[in-house]
């Protein structure tokens, strides 16, 4: 398989001004500005092959935006070199403009006032698709994301969930070899995210394109991608699947205990007693990995157990815990 | 070709536009009429007190209100809407998306947004000129009208140089939304021939906002008053200025996507 | 309530401080046109030697004070009121235990007059070596006269303005009409030229108008050229054209919120 992504080393700084408060202070940056450096992504590295759906996790602020911006061809960076289908994005060449495209969830794209289709007239004419395959294309996105009702409305009437299967469809009239997705499903209910994310999928199976997509919600990473890449301080933290991931950061196991008679137990000296809002009933502890068994005969034999489950963590608390090193 | 077929895609958006605000239309187009109204009235107020301005007559004034109104309806239909959208842009984010799609950047900025019922004030603005030079009862050979649509296009030029310069500054110094109002405010200045200005104004509306030259100029050419060097000079002046300005965009692009040289 | 003015000031001052680059701008753009009118004038007088015995020096004089008499007797309500009609935001001052356009607007406009005032000083100075306006008749007591009727004209402007912009209850085409009513200004307050050079008709119809005291009669007042009946005329008429606009403005504005809270956000 081809590498459709392939990222050496990539960093960029920025130079913010730096000002103290006080009268005194604002004198004197008007003659002397003091600058800092703030390292918003450090030498990260990774490569992408084509068909891939790839999750990029971390917190705000964490330089996710910053790679997706430098791979899109919006940044140029200040160190190290990216390649995507063989294009360099900051030199936006038509052809690799043509063949990628952005997608940000908090930015719109579509004219306000206007039908939807008339937007994506107007993005036909600017990627110079021709009349028979864009009604093909336009034909599948309808099937997918039930478009036709939404079209001759003017967009500022839609609901947020319709208008987001607005912006996604509009950036694949083109059918991009490469999906940049950030935050894609933000602001979406339950039912709307679920259909954003089906969407994704059924697209990948038919198109083979790559998808790279940054998103808060674990649901969104944990339905698509089978791979994530967590970048926190600007630093590459973790590239692999998501299974090894909680066996890797978090070799930690779950155990639940309903106890018969009173509540009044305490069951840190089993393992870290863990809050669980879901269910009040039962006691939680952390305990780890290879301790389980050990643990477990132990309250099994101490305790008037009613019920006992042994489960991984949720992905939230494992990601977390990989924020937190 | 792909341009044209660009432009009229943009054409048909903005008429969408306008008929979603069907009502605006229609006012805008009134108050278009009363402000014509009221320029010809100052004019024949100033021609009640006088028969000559700036060595110019009320025919050759009313052309050059035309001529005028030609300049300043291809800005005004291009320039004040695309100046909203761009400062916009970059305070929403979606600079971001005119950067990425495969069109020159600077056409995107420049034909995103057309006010489309203004076509008709250039039918209004050449009637007036036609009225105007009329008036003065000179005859105009079709050279002249050749070199004066080559000058107008010229003049037009100069002014679209001088607005992307103006907003390629936002690239710079991003609170500056106030990026054209002194491209507006000067734009009066266009209505009265340059030699009516005290000499520090005409130096002003001459080489730093050369609005009046942008006016004055083509109407010279129309009554056959320039010799072929001054055409060429003006025209070569529109030449260099598109240049300078589009250098001045694409260095302003990349400063705004972090490749400080 | 001295208090609340006080506070509204500092905010008002702060925020209006913040904006100073723009403003300079605005205030460019508002000189322009005056200057234009008297390179104009001045120039039909210099070739004349008079216009209907207005001599360049006489354009010159007017125009110079046209300039600071027009900061002082204008507002911008409009732009920084009629947005939050129209959005919504108006909700969270109307429920404020104060008359959102008789305070915090009110204030907001004059901290924006007072920094285009202190910006203009300096352009006015530059203006007055490259112009040279022969000010020798000027009288002391001709600027303490028409302090009053400036500030009269200013409250008349600001509750007209005030009114137009409370129509946004109504319409959104509220910008369009203040347009035209900004067009009536230019019309009838003298600012294009001095009224006695407008048509008659003009000259008839502003009499019973109340632009021209904005305007064209406190340059007159400051520039000694009007008989004490006229000047006591004038601010009679400046009287009763303040209660006008009080009771328009107060009219439209009772109404437009009625309305407003009727209809929702």
């Amino acid at each position: 398989m081809s590498l459709t992504i392939k990222v050496e080393k990539i960093s960029k700084t920025y130079q913010v001004p730096e000002r103290e408060g006080g009268f005194g202070a604002a004198f004197r940056s008007f003659f002397k500005r003091k600058y800092k450096d703030v390292k918003a992504v450090q030498e990260v590295s990774f490569e992408i092959a084509q068909g891939e759906i790839v999750g990029f996790l971390g917190p705000n602020g964490a330089g996710k935006t910053t790679t997706l911006k430098m791979l899109s061809g919006l940044l140029h960076p200040t160190g190290g070199t990216a390649k995507v289908l063989g294009f360099t994005p900051w030199e936006l060449k038509q052809e690799y403009l043509r063949s990628m495209t952005l997608v940000m969830g908090q930015r719109n794209r579509l004219s306000w006032d206007i039908p939807a289709a008339d937007s994506f007239l107007l993005n036909q004419a600017i990627y110079r698709i021709p009349d028979e395959q864009y009604k093909q294309t336009y034909k599948e996105l309808d099937e997918l994301l039930e478009l036709e009702p939404l079209m001759k409305k003017p967009v500022r009437n839609l609901s947020l969930g319709e208008r987001m299967k607005c912006e996604i469809a509009v950036g694949l009239l083109h059918r991009p070899k490469v999906l940049f997705l950030d935050e894609p499903t933000i602001g979406l209910d339950i039912t709307g995210q679920a259909r954003i994310r089906e969407f994704l999928r059924e697209y990948n199976k038919r198109t083979g394109a790559t998808i790279l997509l940054t998103s808060h919600y674990m649901a969104d990473v944990t339905a698509l991608c089978e791979r994530i890449i967590i970048i926190h301080h600007g630093q590459l933290k973790y590239d692999g699947g998501i299974n090894d991931l909680s066996r890797r950061i978090a070799p930690f196991k779950l155990i639940g205990v309903l106890l018969a008679g009173s509540n009044s137990h305490d069951l840190s000296q089993y393992g870290t007693p863990v809050q669980n809002e879901e269910d009040a009933a039962k006691h939680y502890i952390q305990v780890k990995a290879e301790d389980v068994t050990k643990v477990t005969s132990r309250m099994l034999s101490d305790l008037p157990i009613h019920d006992i489950t042994i489960a991984d963590p949720p992905i939230e608390d494992v990601i977390e815990r990989a924020f937190n090193e | 070709m792909h341009t044209f077929k660009l432009l009229s895609a943009f054409f048909k958006v903005n008429v969408q536009m306008a008929l979603a605000y069907r009502a605006d239309t229609i006012v805008n187009i009134l108050l278009n009429i009363m402000w014509l109204g009221w320029e010809l009235l100052s004019l024949s107020i100033i021609f009640s007190n006088t028969t000559t301005l700036g060595g110019w007559g009320l025919g050759e004034l009313i052309a050059l209100l035309g001529v005028f109104r030609l300049v300043n309806t291809m800005m005004i239909a291009l320039i004040w809407p695309n100046t909203e959208k761009f400062n916009q842009s970059i305070r929403d984010g979606s600079m971001d998306y005119t950067i990425l799609q495969p069109v020159n950047s600077l056409f995107l900025v420049t034909f995103s947004r057309i006010t489309v019922w203004r076509i008709w004030d250039l039918a209004l603005a050449i009637i007036l000129i036609v009225v105007g030079v009329n008036m003065t009862g000179d005859s105009t050979t079709p050279l002249q009208i050749l070199t004066f649509i080559l000058l107008a296009i010229s003049g037009t030029v100069v002014i679209y140089s001088l607005w992307i310069v103006l907003i390629s500054l936002t690239f710079w110094f991003t609170k500056f939304d106030n990026n054209v109002t002194i491209l507006h405010a000067l734009l009066d200045s266009g209505r009265y021939p340059v030699t009516v200005y005290p000499a520090w104004l005409r130096i002003i509306v001459t080489f730093v906002i050369p609005i009046a030259v942008a006016t004055t100029i083509p109407l010279q050419a129309l009554r056959g008053d320039l010799n072929i060097q001054q055409i060429a000079t003006f025209f070569m002046v529109a030449v260099v200025s598109f240049i300078v300005a589009s250098q001045v965009w694409k260095r302003g692009l990349k400063q705004y996507s972090g490749a400080s040289s | 309530m001295l208090k609340i003015f006080q506070r509204l000031w500092q905010v008002n001052w702060a925020e209006q401080w913040q904006y100073r680059a723009n403003l300079l701008m605005y205030l460019l753009y508002w000189l322009v046109s005056p200057i234009i009118y008297l390179a104009v004038w001045t120039s039909i007088a210099n070739a004349k030697g008079d216009v209907n015995g207005f001599t360049a020096n006489d354009f010159i004089t007017y125009y110079m004070t046209l300039l600071i008499v027009d900061q002082i007797t204008s507002n911008i309500v409009i732009h920084t009121f009629g947005y939050k009609i129209q959005d919504g935001s108006l909700s969270g001052e109307l429920i404020r235990p104060i008359h959102p356009m008789l305070t915090n607007a009110l204030v907001n406009n004059i901290a924006f007059k007072a920094l285009t005032i202190m910006g203009l000083i300096p352009v006015w100075i530059v203006l007055f070596f490259l112009f040279k306006p022969d000010f020798s008749h000027v009288a002391l007591n001709g600027i303490l006269v028409a302090a009053p009727v400036m500030i009269l004209g200013f409250f008349i402007s600001y509750l007209l303005s005030a009114a137009i912009t409370s129509l946004a209850f109504w319409t959104t085409r509220v910008y369009s009409i203040h347009e035209f009513y900004f067009a009536l200004i230019l019309l009838f307050s003298g600012q294009f030229v001095p009224l006695t050079l407008m048509p008659k008709l003009v000259q008839d119809i502003a009499q019973y108008l109340p632009f021209q005291l904005f305007i064209y009669f406190p340059i007159q007042v400051i520039l000694g050229k009007l008989s004490a009946a006229q000047i006591t005329q004038g601010y009679v008429m400046a009287g009763v054209w303040l209660v006008l606009a009080l009771v328009l403005f107060n009219w439209i504005w009772r109404n437009g919120v009625k309305r407003y809270s009727a209809v929702g956000a």
